[in-house]
Formats: C-alpha cells, sequence, structure tokens
C-alpha cells in the first residue's frame, strides 16, 4: 500500500516532468515554410554593436517619420547564432543586413529570398559590379548592396617623417618603413620597443587568410579562381601566390616587423599595438577612423593609397547587403525599406545619423563619401573602392576558404627556417579543392 | 524533440481499503515520500531542461546534417566519420590528451605541496591559504588575458625580464610552436592547483595525528611519513581530485581560446577548439554534435574506469 502510493508519486513527478517538456518541447518540420505576413511590423536584424545600432535606430525613425511604415529594428551583434535559432523555429526576421560575404552560406542555408533587381528603385545608380556581388551560384541576385568599403593602410606619420621616409609606394618600401620603425627608434625613448606592422595573424575566425588577402592579390595571386557560371578552383599553388606569401612571411620572420605574438593575435590584440604608439603600420577597415583619431590621434597618423606590389595594389573590398529572408511575406513595406536604404537620403543617414558610419562608402553613386564626412581620407577609400578593390567570392559559402588560409599560412609563418612556402600551399591548393567540392562548386 | 509519454497511464479507481492499525503511521510515510519527491520535482524540472534534453539534442543532431530552416536531413553515422577521418581533429586529440596529462599530473602535485605547505590553523597561513586559492575562482578569460601579459614574447615581457636576470632566455611562450603547449599548461597548472590543494587540505585533516607520533618515535624519515602514512590516508581524496582533473582537462577550452585561438600554426588546438570553429563559425552543427558525443562517451569511460579502479584497491 505504502509503496503503491509511493510509486504513484514517482509516476504523478515523471509524468508533469514529460508533459511539460512536451508541451514546450520543439516541434521539427523538415521543409522550409512559406513565406507570411503575421500583421506585425516589419522585422529588420543587423550585426551591430551598440554604437552601430544607434544609428540604425535613428536612421529607421527617419524611415518611419518619411513612409508611415513601422519597423522594428534589432542590433545583433551575435548574428549568425541568433539567425540559427530563429530559423530552427522557422520564423526569420522579415530583413536581415549582414556582410556581404554572408550571402553564399544564407543561400545555402535556404534562409533567402530572390531579388528582383528591376523592382528597387533607383538600381540603375548601383554600379553593375555591385549587383554581380549580390549574386547567388545560379546567377539570382540574393541581396541588395547597402555599403561598401576596402581596407586602408594607416601610418605613423610623425615616425615616418622623424626617420626622413618617403611614404612607400611598393611592397618593398613598407617592407623597409617596417623594419625602420622597428630597428631605429621612431619614438625617441632610446628603448627598441616599436614595431612595425600590427598584424592580426591569428587562425581565429579566419583572421590571417582576411589580412593576408589584399597582399596576395598585389602580387597577381589568390585563393580561387573564378571560373564562371558559379564554379571556382584553387590558385594557392600559382607562382603569383607564392610570390605573396613569400612577401607575408618575410613579415613574419624580420624581427621586428610585426608586432610580438602576431601569430595568435586577433584584431582585438593587434589593433591596440597601433593605438597605443607601439607600432607604426597598420592595414585595417575606415570604421577605425574615429577610434584612432582618439588614440594616437588624427593629427600623428596618415591613410595612404595601398602600395603595389608586383602586379598592382588592390586591397580586399568587404561591405553589407540588405537580405529579404524567406519567410518575409510583406512586400510593400519590404519595397519600401530596400528603396529608402539605398536612396540619397537613406545612403546619408546611415553615414551621419549617428555615432558610428553604417553606411561607410555609400553604394548610391550620387552621394559622395568625402563631401558627406567633411573628409578627405574617404576619398582614399572611395577611390580604391573604385578602382583597385577586389571582394572574396560571395556566391559560396567562403568562410571555409578563409579559415583554410589562414591555417595554411599561420603554419608557413609560424616556421621560419623551413623552405615549406611551396609545400605549405600545397596543402592549402588540397584543402581549397575539397572544400570547393564539398559546396559543388568546382569547375 | 522530446521523449513524449507513448502509454497514456489509465487511472484506476483505487479500491476502498479497509484502514488496518497503524495506517496513520503508513500515510504519514506516504505523505513524507510524496513531499520528498515534490521537493525533488523543481531541480528535476531545472536538470531535464538545462542538462538532458539538450544532451538527447546533441545526440541526435549528430547523426543529421544540421539546416534548421529546410529542414535536417539523417546521415546516419558520416559525421562521426568525418570527425575519426578528419585529421586535424586527431591533431587537436594529441594536444587535448598532453595537456590532459600534464595539467592532471601538474596540478596534482603542486597542489599536495601546496596542501603540505599550508596545512595548519595559524592565521597567517588561512590567510596565505586564501590568496592562492584565488586563481580558481578568477574568471579564467581574465586569468588567460593577464598570462597573455606575462608572456609577452620579447626580451622586455614580464617573465622573459626574469629569465633574462638568471641569464635564460627570452623565450617565445605562446608564439612558439614548441612553447606554445607547454604555456598553456602552465596556465591550466597554476589555476588548478589551489583546487586541488583544498581537497587534500580536507584529505590531511583526517589523518591521524599519533600516527606520526609514533612514526617519530620509531625514527621515521619524513620521506618514509610521507610514503608510508599521508599518501595512504589521502587515497580516497586522490580518486576525486584525479577524476576531476581528468574531465576537467579534457574539457579545456577557454584557456586556449583566449591565449592561442588554437595556434601557431596549430600546434594549441585542442578538441573543444576545434568543435567550436566547426559548430559557430562554420555552422556544421552536426559534426560537431559528433565531436561533442565523443567526447561525452570518452569522459564517461574515464570517470567509470577511474572509480572501477579505486573501488578494486580499497577491496584489496
Amino acid at each position: 500500500m505504502d509503496s503503491k502510493i509511493r510509486f504513484r508519486a514517482r509516476v504523478a513527478v515523471a509524468l508533469s516532468i514529460a508533459s511539460a517538456a512536451a508541451l514546450t518541447g520543439c516541434g521539427g518540420g523538415s521543409s522550409a515554410p512559406a513565406a507570411t505576413d503575421d500583421g506585425q511590423p516589419i522585422e529588420v536584424w543587423a550585426r551591430a554593436g551598440t554604437d552601430a545600432a544607434t544609428t540604425y535606430a535613428a536612421m529607421f525613425k527617419e524611415f518611419t517619420a518619411k513612409t508611415g511604415v513601422q519597423v522594428n529594428f534589432q542590433g545583433v551583434p551575435d548574428l549568425d547564432q541568433q539567425l540559427q535559432t530563429r530559423a530552427a523555429s522557422k520564423k526569420l526576421p522579415d530583413i536581415v543586413i549582414n556582410d556581404s560575404a554572408a550571402l553564399g552560406n544564407y543561400t545555402a542555408q535556404g534562409y533567402l529570398q530572390k531579388i528582383d533587381k528591376s523592382s528597387v528603385t533607383g538600381n540603375d545608380r548601383i554600379s553593375d559590379s555591385l549587383w554581380k556581388e549580390t549574386e547567388g551560384l545560379d546567377g539570382a541576385s540574393y541581396g541588395v548592396p547597402f555599403s561598401r568599403q576596402t581596407m586602408v593602410t594607416m601610418i605613423r606619420k610623425d615616425w615616418r617623417e622623424k626617420l626622413g621616409l618617403p611614404i612607400p609606394k611598393t611592397l618593398e618600401d613598407l617592407a623597409k618603413l617596417a623594419t625602420a620603425f622597428a630597428t631605429q627608434d621612431p619614438d625617441g625613448n632610446g628603448q627598441a620597443d616599436t614595431y612595425g606592422m600590427a598584424v592580426p595573424g591569428s587562425t581565429e575566425r579566419g583572421y590571417l587568410g582576411w589580412w593576408a588577402s589584399s597582399y596576395i592579390w598585389q602580387d597577381g595571386g589568390s585563393y580561387l579562381k573564378d571560373e564562371g557560371n558559379g564554379k571556382y578552383s584553387s590558385n594557392a599553388s600559382s607562382q603569383e601566390t607564392q610570390a605573396g606569401v613569400n612577401w607575408v612571411k618575410q613579415q613574419f620572420c624580420t624581427p621586428g616587423n610585426t608586432q610580438p605574438g602576431a601569430l595568435t593575435a586577433a584584431t582585438s590584440v593587434a589593433s591596440p599595438f597601433f593605438q597605443t604608439g607601439k607600432a607604426g603600420i597598420i592595414l585595417t577597415g575606415p570604421y577605425n577612423f574615429s577610434s584612432f583619431d582618439k588614440t594616437p590621434g588624427k593629427d600623428v597618423y596618415e591613410v595612404i593609397e595601398a602600395p603595389k606590389g608586383s602586379k598592382d595594389n588592390t586591397v580586399l573590398a568587404e561591405g553589407e547587403n540588405i537580405y529579404v529572408t524567406a519567410s518575409n511575406g510583406k512586400k510593400d513595406q519590404t519595397k519600401q525599406v530596400i528603396d529608402y536604404l539605398v536612396s540619397e537620403d537613406g545612403q546619408k543617414a546611415g553615414m551621419t545619423a549617428g555615432k558610428q558610419p553604417i553606411v561607410r562608402v555609400p553604394v548610391n553613386s550620387d552621394v559622395d563619401a568625402a563631401a558627406v564626412y567633411k573628409d578627405p581620407r574617404w576619398s582614399v577609400v572611395q577611390e580604391a573602392l573604385k578602382s583597385s578593390s577586389k571582394a572574396f567570392a560571395s556566391a559560396i559559402n567562403f568562410v571555409p576558404f578563409r579559415q583554410a588560409a589562414a591555417e595554411a599560412l599561420n603554419k608557413i609563418v609560424a616556421d621560419c627556417p623551413a623552405d615549406n612556402v611551396a609545400s605549405g600551399l600545397q596543402a592549402l591548393d588540397t584543402a581549397i579543392n575539397d572544400e570547393l567540392n564539398s559546396q559543388n562548386a568546382k569547375s | 524533440m522530446t521523449a513524449t509519454p507513448t502509454k497514456t497511464t489509465v487511472s484506476r479507481p483505487a479500491p476502498p481499503t479497509p484502514k488496518p492499525a497503524g495506517g496513520a503511521r503508513k500515510r504519514r510515510g506516504s505523505k513524507q515520500s510524496l513531499a520528498v519527491w515534490m521537493f525533488l520535482l523543481p531541480a528535476a524540472v531545472l536538470g531535464l531542461y538545462f542538462k538532458f534534453i539538450p544532451m538527447f539534442e546533441g545526440v541526435r543532431l549528430s547523426l543529421f546534417k544540421v539546416q534548421p530552416f529546410l529542414g535536417d536531413v539523417f546521415v546516419g553515422f558520416e559525421n562521426y566519420a568525418k570527425v575519426i577521418g578528419d585529421q586535424r581533429f586527431m591533431e587537436a586529440l594529441g594536444h587535448t590528451v598532453f595537456l590532459g596529462v600534464t595539467q592532471t599530473l601538474g596540478a596534482l602535485l603542486v597542489g599536495f605541496v601546496l596542501a603540505l605547505l599550508l596545512e595548519g590553523q595559524a592565521r597567517s597561513l588561512w590567510f596565505l591559504r586564501t590568496a592562492i586559492f584565488l586563481p580558481v575562482v578568477t574568471a579564467l578569460a581574465v586569468v588567460g588575458e593577464i598570462w597573455r601579459i606575462l608572456y609577452f614574447p620579447t626580451a622586455d615581457g614580464p617573465l622573459n625580464s626574469i629569465l633574462g636576470w638568471l641569464g635564460l632566455g627570452p623565450l617565445q611562450f605562446l608564439n612558439g610552436t614548441d612553447t606554445a603547449l607547454w604555456s598553456i599548461a602552465v596556465v591550466g597548472i597554476w589555476s588548478g592547483a589551489p583546487y586541488n590543494m583544498v581537497i587534500i587540505l580536507a584529505g590531511l585533516t583526517g589523518v591521524d595525528r599519533s600516527l606520526y607520533e609514533s612514526a617519530g618515535v620509531d625514527g621515521a624519515t619524513v620521506w618514509q611519513r610521507l610514503r608510508y602514512i599521508t599518501l595512504p590516508a589521502l587515497r580516497p581524496s586522490l580518486v576525486i581530485v584525479l577524476t576531476l582533473a581528468a574531465i576537467r582537462s579534457l574539457r579545456s577550452f577557454t584557456e586556449v581560446y583566449v591565449l592561442t585561438g588554437g595556434g601557431p600554426a596549430g600546434s594549441t588546438e585542442v578538441w573543444m577548439t576545434r568543435m567550436y570553429s566547426l559548430g559557430f563559425q562554420r555552422n556544421d552543427i552536426g559534426v560537431a554534435s559528433a565531436a561533442a558525443v565523443l567526447l561525452l562517451v570518452v569522459t564517461l569511460l574515464l570517470t567509470v574506469g577511474t572509480q572501477y579502479l579505486a573501488k578494486r584497491k580499497a577491496d584489496r
């Protein structure tokens, strides 16, 4: 009797736990849900920290005042993880603003709707090359360009002038300047505590692959070769790529040319070397202008046109696109949001409405960055973007390639005495081709 | 995906039972057991939601190609095959075992020495013990950042300056492919040893003092006292320490992630960092889950193994 009651109590407890779990458990579906309009304000997500989020909020406030369309905006720093969560519940936010490089990953996951370029008001104000970057493997557009930028080379002007050296024009000049910064005591404190370049050489998030890409392109090399029709092949072991990687290795293996610990530094570790006056050269995005203007100070560093490699002075271009998700059924509001974001007003608001510009260089050709910012440094970025920049392939999921490149390069530059450039790149070649095969993008 | 009860239990009306003598006591007993279960319920629900459901979900995901939006595709053991066939995972396994062994033994040894040194009632000892225990309660991410500074790989870095006075160095520490893993192990030992110290201290208080005295009378050396009195008495606490440390070091992630991110040249990549970069940087949740399940199995075997060995030793 006693044991019976005890047994019942146990069963009751077990049942109540199980049913609670069943009530809240996740239902598993098996196919992508249809687009629906839930009657709520249009939901827009962007990968944005606090400062950028204030700019977005101010921009959408202007938009609502203009059109009467309500926007529910969320700035999400860890956007991709959060999107995964929302994808599992089959209800993505209506519009996502994120890296142009995310396109291949998102299309592979079935997140995106195709975009009819001709339906975007003012689509002719956006250059064809930018539209090209929004194409998926099937040749259809899956995003609308929103903002672009290139990496820029920043140099401690006061150090350079103190040592009486010219602005570097070639990669050789740049390497010499780095050595001079490391050996000739440019800050005049009598100690050998300065270095040439601040480099994020970590494999984390593929940082080294990202940083090195500009220098490899400048020598005519590349990680991938575009074979057309959404097909690619590896170009990692070509002579030109080897030349570029040789230059990169030379920087890591000349004492002082890169900061100590560069091999394991993410950007958050590398940038402070430039900010605190320990390193004199940095290749980074123009979003750092605002923080570098505070330290080391606006008047002590200069933004120069990228030095030339053996081929040209191509730098990495990156940017953000506006993506319309597969579960978005709000056609009219979506069109209004997109039309506004790429219009002259929207682009200007994105540049100046808040603390940090979320439109770095505008995609709308009617807007001039240097004039809006009243800062000639932006014309360097704009000029590079127009005439000498390249973006990573975005139709495929580029993340694994960047990661593989970072890991291979990290191995190569970590072992200075070894003659390992050719063999290391051969291994990268294999890794890239394997990944292309697994993404069905191998030519 | 939760396990729903498939059979609905039919509640039969309980037949009216004649109350035997002493029924009140029995009823109180049953009420008591119901109360016990009710007290257990909140913890059980929390455990279910935050431990068991995610765990089973992880096992389920490891059998699928995970595409949250399009629907998962069943691939059987393909993910496991990928993990086992992945050279980087195998290298990471080697690093993990190396870290596991060095950190476990190092932290045990250092913890034991600390415990012997700092056993006692004096206020100064109490203060020292507290100070030494601090690394354990400091967030590992913070510890990592501090050690990054200490390990600064130039001649004027903090640790290299000290080595310089001794006429050694400068060492590359985290920046060198042969020294990075050792450097991480040292951080692990530094932050793990005090924890072991506390457990061993608790064990030391259980050692019968009169044994020491009689050993002293018999003319035993310090080493003999350690070997024949202290160590046998500490066996239970040592087993606990070893088991906990082994599990902890297999799961080491934070110190590696903060200190090196797996570099340089992949020389410090461990099982967990490889898993993290696959799951969260490459969106390959299926393969990452398979790796997690394998880790779970190994951990389980280790735990059961140590317990079994300890039992057998104790029985002998």
